[in-house]
């Protein structure tokens, strides 16, 4: 035993559930939670890098202006002059887009071992609307440093949303119901962007987003513990779903032996051990990055000149990748299908007793594997299609848009994942095989779209093998 | 009237048919906090729809003069593109149609370098994602020469000001 640590049981339960910054767990843990190779320790890493966003933030805010006149110069004074001024910059840059790729691989991590199942169904909506904060929270910070990325990065993202107009005006009635130009207005304040889109950005980026992440995430680390821990398979197969349930599952186990005849672990100091050991890897890992790699920043921003590329943050060339295809199609109908998959997800698949397993066993890991090279097959086929021979427009000149909008590469993908996962439903009548088939391939189409958005795209979004053999201007 | 023991509000509801004193004035403050509530928040939403603007839809652009004969030419600030020959001077949005950026002039009318939408010297599109042409705006000649540029009247690609 560590020094420090008490032999008494009750004392140790105490250091816990006495303090009001630990009682956030339980007194004592399956040793199933701790096991690397179900967790990967995602959550707790996500947990860690918001912290050290939180104090970083802290930190820039005191040397930041959110004005449009000094606030190109005062990031550059933060990076030139403030001293540790860029570090603390880089710092915070690569804990953000930590928290976008860890919340994305968190997401898979917990879809393909089933924790959305027996009652787990709130906290995995709790859990995606925290993946939207977290991708407007790095939309937001964007414009902050207000430089040619930024600038146009949001002027897309506004017209993005102002894509409404197209469905709008395919019914005609824009000139009464401009729903695009409302929400246009209302994200940047104004027609274009400027002072009021970066004063709105600035206060979401700061306090609206961080205190809706806080509360979403507070409420989410509660169900874990209302749920019964971090899922893990379970002994006997489940009766009923629900709360009830799970609070019964809890009582069976509060002392007991798991089903490999393992004790349960006091989380102090058994927990805070492995919580230590993740915080240190990540505040070194992110320190070696900051170190290593420095927060881009592009000339101040120039409302007259697009950037040529004009790329948005690697985590939404995919959607830009779409966008490039149909601006409402790409922008607006997949991105809230894909939302609306990821909620559903849970009222597709209720076989609550596949909770806990890697992929439901070997089945599911094979199917895993078939839909990810079929997705990448299909998806790649369309947009080879797109980028040899062109699209309907080149083809026929005069086709109206609604056809565009309807067909293109995003929405045949999105039609074939999810004709193949009723086909998958179908064969295997089992709604946990068909959301394995149509999550793996929505996730391997949002991969492929964007790595070509990343690697594949350059000056007038044309295709490029490398971006050596772009065009001298 | 009857002294008891005080019993739950609910319970008491379920007994007696008739509104109570004390039914009523629990439904009242009710229905005064939800109403209060309501109507605040519409006044607080409301504080974010924006009012105020900064884009200008009509402004100067300079003389005639200022502008090359038959040829496109940008005017700064303004995302606009001016045409000007022998007999008069259009004006062309310089904003794509698609997602808003700012197009260049290419060898067959413009570009757009976000998402390659092309235009041609109709402001027409010719291909890409953009759905539709560029807006041609209505010019008029100020009194003191200036050219003003009307955003919120659109002409045909044709219409020019005649010098």
């Amino acid at each position: 035993m560590s020094p420090g640590i008490s032999e008494d049981n009750k004392r140790r339960v105490g250091r816990v559930s006495k303090n009001f910054f630990l009682h956030i767990h339980a007194n004592k843990v399956h040793p199933h939670s701790l096991e690397t190779s179900y967790t990967f320790g995602l959550g707790m890493i996500l947990g860690f890098l918001f912290l050290v966003m939180i104090l970083t933030g802290v930190v820039l805010m005191m040397n930041y202006t959110p004005s449009i006149e000094r606030a190109y110069n005062s990031v550059k004074d933060i990076v030139f002059v403030v001293p540790g001024g860029r570090y603390i910059r880089n710092i915070h840059r690569w804990a953000a887009h930590g928290m976008v790729l860890l919340s994305f691989l968190h997401l898979i991590r917990v879809f393909f071992t089933g924790g959305y199942l027996a009652g787990r169904r709130l906290n995995w909506i709790i859990g995606v609307s925290i993946l939207v904060v977290v991708l407007f929270m790095n939309f937001s910070g964007y414009l902050l440093p207000w430089d040619q990325l930024g600038y146009w990065a949001v002027t897309i993202g506004s017209n993005i949303a102002a894509s409404f107009r197209e469905l709008t005006d395919i019914l005609g009635i824009t000139q009464v119901l401009d729903i695009g130009g409302f929400i246009k207005k209302l994200l940047i304040g104004d027609e274009t962007v400027g002072q009021a889109a970066l004063s709105r950005f600035f206060m979401l980026h700061v306090i609206f987003l961080p205190v809706t992440l806080m509360v979403l995430s507070g409420v989410h680390l509660w169900r874990i513990r209302k749920d019964g821990g971090i899922s893990r398979p379970q002994k006997q197969p489940v009766q009923a779903e629900g709360v009830a349930q799970a609070e019964v599952a809890v009582n069976q186990d509060i002392n007991g032996a798991d089903d490999r005849g393992r004790e349960k672990f006091y989380s102090w100091p058994v927990v805070m051990w492995a919580e230590l050991a993740i915080l240190l890897l990540t505040v070194a890992a992110l320190l070696v990055m900051a170190f290593l790699f420095d927060a881009p920043l592009r000339e101040g921003a120039n409302p007259d000149l697009a950037e040529n590329p004009a790329k948005s943050p690697w985590y939404f060339l995919g959607i830009q990748e779409l966008v490039s295809y149909s601006a409402f199609a790409g922008g607006v109908i997949i991105p809230i299908l894909f939302l609306v998959f990821l909620i559903s997800i849970p009222y597709l698949d209720r076989e609550d007793q596949k909770l806990g397993v890697w992929f439901s066993g070997k089945t599911g890991r094979k199917l895993t594997w078939q839909s990810l090279g079929i997705s990448f097959f299909v998806t790649v086929l369309f947009v080879f299609i797109l980028v040899r021979f062109g699209w309907f427009r080149s083809w026929f000149p005069d086709i109206p848009q609604i056809i565009i909008m309807l067909v293109n590469p995003a929405t045949l993908s999105a039609l074939f994942y999810m004709l193949w996962a009723v086909w998958i439903k179908r064969k295997t009548g089992s709604g946990r095989m068909s959301a394995i088939a149509l999550f793996t391939c929505v996730m391997t189409g949002f991969v492929i779209y964007t790595a070509i958005g990343i690697w594949f795209r350059g000056p007038n979004w044309e295709f490029y093998w490398s971006s050596s053999q772009w065009p001298v201007f | 009237m009857q002294v008891g023991p005080i019993r739950p509000v609910l319970q008491m509801n379920k007994e007696s048919k008739n509104h109570s004193r004390r039914d009523f004035i629990r439904k009242f403050s009710i229905w005064a906090a939800v109403s209060a509530g309501v109507l605040a928040s519409i006044s607080l939403l409301r504080q974010f729809v924006p009012r105020l603007t900064q884009y200008q839809r009509r402004f100067k652009i300079g003389r005639v003069n200022n502008y090359p004969v038959n040829t496109f030419t940008y005017v700064p600030d303004r995302k606009l593109f001016v045409f000007r020959d022998h007999q008069g001077i259009r004006a062309v949005s310089a904003i794509c149609t698609h997602l808003g950026c700012v197009i260049k002039k290419s060898d067959e009318g413009f570009q757009c370098p976000c998402h390659g939408s092309c235009y041609n010297d109709r402001g027409e599109v010719l291909s890409g994602a953009a759905t539709k042409d560029l807006p041609w705006f209505e010019l008029r000649k100020d009194v003191d020469g200036q050219i003003i540029v009307d955003q919120g009247r659109l002409v045909s690609p044709e219409e020019k000001l005649y010098l």
